[in-house]
């Protein structure tokens, strides 16, 4: 964008501040679903591991 | 390459292309061609520049509302695939499938909600109206919901998991009505906005940030899915060998 179409936007979009927010927020919000399925994955596998251990030492 | 590493790889390109996307949306992509008129409906002078129309900031949600509709579209007919798999073969491999897509299909489908509704606000001014596209959205919304409530309210497993599948497949019928209702229900003045597939619908910067946002999100979907699968999966190995050392 152009120093002009800047100066214009910064004039006419007083509520960009709250979109770029709203947006972020969203967008966090996935990546941290995403983030704390992973680490319950990665939590339940570890178990699984243990108990597939002890399901071996068993026999 | 396994299904392991394909959803951490799937999972970087995910949050690279969203967050690239994201920083095009708001620093390069133009909005000149989603203005709208002042509210007084005269022009002013701003920086030496006549100006007419109010640049409407509102429409960049578009570069994350309109990917996720899109998953939850796409994902919605993986879950009715799943579904017609298990009436096809009674396996239950295919119900946890249809079970975790639905899920997926959920969380897009909310997001959509989401973002649409405060593009409305913005837009419209309202926060609700029975605009053809929104109707039939929710609709979506409420028979993806509706799915969840009848899984919860039926006890036995094979009873469940066959009228799960039934209706999602019924459900899902509504997914491509609600895609193509606003090509079909004329334009009123609160229509629904048509910008892909049409003649001058998105500028070349757009429609890079579109696509790398619309990617993104969609191996988001691919991701979530994989690591709800394995957890799924884990759940019910850890289950069986708990009861197999009971015995």
């Amino acid at each position: 964008m152009d120093a002009v179409t800047t100066e214009i936007f910064s004039q006419v979009a007083p509520a960009l501040p709250y979109v770029i927010g709203v947006y972020a927020v969203l967008w966090i919000g996935l990546m941290v679903y995403v983030g704390l399925t992973l680490s319950r994955v990665g939590k339940l596998e570890k178990q699984l591991a243990l108990v597939e251990e002890a399901f071996a030492k068993r026999g | 390459m396994d299904r392991k590493k394909l959803t951490y790889w799937a999972l970087g390109v995910g949050a690279l292309l969203t967050t690239v996307g994201f920083l095009l949306a708001f620093l390069v992509a133009s909005p000149t061609q989603m203005m709208r008129t002042t509210d007084s409906g005269k022009g002013a002078i701003i920086a030496g520049s006549y100006i007419s129309h109010l640049i409407d900031y509102g429409q960049k949600i578009f570069f994350f509302h309109v990917p996720v509709a899109i998953a939850s579209f796409l994902v919605f007919f993986f879950a009715a695939y799943f579904a017609v798999r298990f009436l096809m073969t009674r396996d239950r491999m295919y119900d946890t499938k249809a079970r975790i897509a639905m899920e997926v299909t959920l969380i897009f489908t909310t997001l959509t909600m989401l973002t649409g509704d405060l593009w409305t606000r913005w837009a419209w001014g309202v926060w609700w109206t029975w605009e053809p596209r929104l109707t039939t959205y929710l609709i979506m919304l409420l028979l993806v919901i509706g799915y969840f409530v009848l899984r919860a309210s039926v006890e036995d497993e094979e009873k469940r998991a066959v009228y799960a599948a039934a209706f999602s497949i019924i459900a899902f019928l509504d997914a491509p009505i609600s895609f193509a209702i606003t090509r079909i229900v004329p334009a009123g003045s609160e229509a629904h906005p048509v910008v892909i597939g049409v003649p001058g619908g998105l500028s070349g910067e757009q429609l890079a940030a579109f696509l790398l946002a619309m990617f993104g999100m969609l191996a988001f979907g691919y991701v979530i899915y994989q690591l709800r699968s394995r957890e799924e999966l884990a759940k019910e190995r850890i289950e069986a060998l708990k009861a197999a050392l009971e015995d």
